[in-house]
């Protein structure tokens, strides 16, 4: 395996086949990120069971921050407390966050969490996976990958694994629904999906690859160009206007001088 | 000539005060609890709902209520429509104090309010809370000064508020322009969300039908204000010339309605009308409270003509409009969230309904700017009378 400090672009791969639902990446991430015991930074769902017995089944969704290729937290916030490493992790800096919670809103996965328990002695920030960038940095695989027994959570160069994802579905087609959620999703993620359940009832919104940003950034970016013209075109009306009515004063004006000039000449 | 306003003095502890005393002081102990616990400690806002009636009312309707200030400084300064002057300073006043009621909700809802300032000096330009922010500081700065002359008259200060009517030009178009852009962007604050908001509302155009909508939320704004005022403050009533600003509601309702429809039947959603239980009912009602009812009323002279046929159809369109906000910012929003499978494990609410103590909040922000509303009114000259000069009343 290649040096994890070296990999360009790091990405997660999650196989749901393989998940047991045992729950350790959670405690691994708590205690690796001293995470209070009634938060996390990552969550596994059971989504029930289906079918009938004997032939039972019962999938599981480890929920994370996608570390999205085009973060829309990123774009929201106003203060720009976010940012995208160039080797993939979203970040975020609880030192100029003002606790608006506009990236809850903007994340389609509902990733940043706030602390709605503290005061304002505390501080109450936002909370979210870090991609273990303290480990990363050092050459070691972040701590839910690090724990997971049955490598449903895997870590590594994110062309890679969307490449080693295409294998396993050729591999077993019978097995996966055959598509890696997170490929083009939202404009590509950095955390991949393999299921054998449609996506949806993993609780993952269907997104298409345009970022959900994107509409909001194209509207932003027409923000200057329209003040200024909307400056101008109301500085044109009111000197229009201004005009307008002198002109017409004046001119009422001039007709009654005019009709008291044709009177006092009679 | 004497130019002292002297209308009843009626805001000397009247019951009515001593009640939005009491409402502002119960929202002083909530928000001091709220500092020391957190916001969970008074409200029900959750990973799932971030956002709650403190945005939905304190922002989005405060926002609009307080859209008649740039409406009625157009159409005075930038289109000299001189006749309309009685109806500006009381709603630059609204404009204003709806504006600071804004700021003051912000301080509560904001995890630091103590660095609500930090949208001066970090920027994100692509975010549009960032241009909001911006725009709503601005513009109270704007609505400040488009006040003072009526502070400085009221102190005696003639020479200065003469000054600085000479000046008030660039600050009103400026005023108009960043009202334009925050009005809109409130709509826009919500196009990043085109998974979770309902087809019905999300739209890439929502920044324009906001700003219509704000227009005709302006124009009720005023007319409902003047008329409470007149009532309370025993003072005459502008009618003729509410009933100029009623015959515009229609015309913006009608460019409202068009817009919005077609939006819908170009982006196929009419598809939704009928079929999607609650949403459904919901697009009705504000289409119909909001637009339909009111371009109805204020089309019929007669109703135009009668202080409670303007009052009730501002009522109703304010009601509609108001809806509309709540639906976009709230009620129309599905915030997907996979917490819903441990919820025994998280601090956790699948649906929101906003605590009392976060009501009261609310409520006693809005008592403050009453109150606000009625101090001015008593110590400033703030009504006209049509010929220019001050009321003397009675
Ligand atoms: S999943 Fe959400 S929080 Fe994570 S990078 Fe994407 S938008 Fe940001
Ligand atoms: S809560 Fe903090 S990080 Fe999130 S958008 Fe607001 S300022 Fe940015
Ligand atoms: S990468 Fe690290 S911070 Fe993120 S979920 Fe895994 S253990 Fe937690």
């Amino acid at each position: 395996m290649t040096d994890i400090k070296n990999i360009k672009h790091k990405a997660f791969l999650y196989d749901a086949t393989r998940c047991i639902d045992c729950r350790a990446c959670m405690i691994a991430c708590s205690v690796e990120n001293k995470i209070p015991m009634d938060k996390t930074r990552i969550w596994v769902a059971g989504v029930g069971l289906k079918g009938e017995y004997p032939n039972l089944d019962r999938a599981s969704m480890v929920y994370h921050c996608m570390h999205c290729e085009e973060p829309d937290c990123m774009s929201a916030c106003p203060v720009g407390a976010y940012s995208k490493r160039e080797d993939g992790p979203v970040l975020y800096n609880k030192d100029v966050c003002i606790g608006c919670r506009y990236c809850m809103n903007a994340c389609p996965f509902g990733v940043p969490h706030f602390d709605y328990n503290k005061g304002l002695i505390d501080g109450a920030f936002i909370d979210k996976c870090t991609m273990c960038t303290q480990r990363i940095d050092v050459g070691l695989e972040p701590a839910c990958v690090a724990t997971c027994p049955t490598e449903a959570l895997v870590f590594g160069e994110r062309a890679d694994l969307i490449k080693e994802a295409h294998a396993r579905i050729a591999a077993h087609p019978d097995r996966y629904i055959d598509h890696v959620y997170g490929e083009t999703e939202n404009g590509g993620t950095s955390y991949l999906i393999l299921s054998h359940v449609p996506f949806s009832e993993l609780g993952l919104p269907p997104l298409t690859s345009k970022p959900v940003k994107e509409v909001s950034e194209a509207v932003m970016g027409l923000t200057i160009p329209f003040a200024l013209t909307w400056g101008a075109v109301l500085t044109g009306v009111t000197v229009g206007v201004h005009e307008y009515n002198k002109r017409k004063e004046n001119a009422a004006k001039q007709t009654v001088e005019a009709e008291k000039e044709s009177e006092d000449a009679k | 000539m004497k130019m002292q306003i002297n209308i009843n003095p009626r805001l000397r502890l009247s019951p009515l005060v001593m009640v939005l005393l009491a409402l502002m002081g119960i929202a002083f102990v909530v928000a001091m609890i709220r500092y020391i616990n957190g916001i969970g400690a008074i409200s029900n806002l959750s990973y799932s709902y971030p956002w709650g009636f403190w945005i939905s009312f304190d922002l989005f309707t405060g926002v609009a209520i307080g859209s008649g200030a740039f409406v009625m400084a157009a159409a005075v300064y930038i289109f000299e429509l001189k006749e309309f002057r009685p109806l500006l300073k009381p709603s630059v006043l609204t404009g204003f104090l709806g504006y600071t009621m804004v700021v003051i909700a912000l301080l509560v809802d904001l995890g630091h309010p103590e660095r609500i300032w930090y949208m001066m000096i970090h920027w994100n330009h692509t975010s549009v809370l960032l241009e909001i922010g911006i725009c709503v500081m601005s513009y109270l700065t704007v609505l400040a000064i488009e006040f003072s002359p009526v502070f400085f008259e009221g102190i005696q200060w003639k020479k200065t508020a003469h000054f600085i009517h000479k000046f008030i030009m660039p600050f009103v178009i400026l005023g108009v322009v960043l009202s334009t852009l925050h009005q809109s962007s409130l709509g826009s604050l919500l196009l990043i969300q085109p998974a979770k908001l309902y087809p019905l509302w999300w739209t890439p155009i929502l920044p324009v039908l906001f700003f219509i909508s704000a227009v005709s939320i302006g124009l009720a704004m005023i007319i409902f204000e003047s008329t409470v005022s007149a009532r309370y403050f025993h003072r005459g009533l502008e009618s003729h010339l509410l009933e100029k600003l009623g015959r515009a509601v229609p015309i913006v309702l009608a460019i409202y309605l068009i817009v919005r429809f077609t939006q819908l039947t170009l982006a196929n959603d009419l598809q939704y009308l009928f079929n999607s239980g609650l949403m459904s009912i919901l697009f009705w009602a504000e289409i119909i409270l909001g637009s339909v009812i009111p371009l109805v009323l204020f089309s019929i002279k007669k109703i135009r003509q009668s202080p409670n046929g303007l009052l009730v159809s501002a009522i109703v369109l304010l009601i509609g409009m108001i809806l509309d906000r709540f639906d976009v910012s709230w009620f129309a929003v599905r915030h997907p969230d996979p917490l819903t499978f441990i919820p025994s494990l998280m601090q956790f609410n699948a649906h929101y309904i906003p605590s009392l103590p976060e009501l009261s909040i609310s409520i006693g922000i809005f008592s403050a700017g009453i109150l606000a509303f009625g101090l001015i009114a008593k110590y400033l000259p703030l009504f006209e009378e049509e010929d220019g000069h001050h009321t003397a009343s009675h």
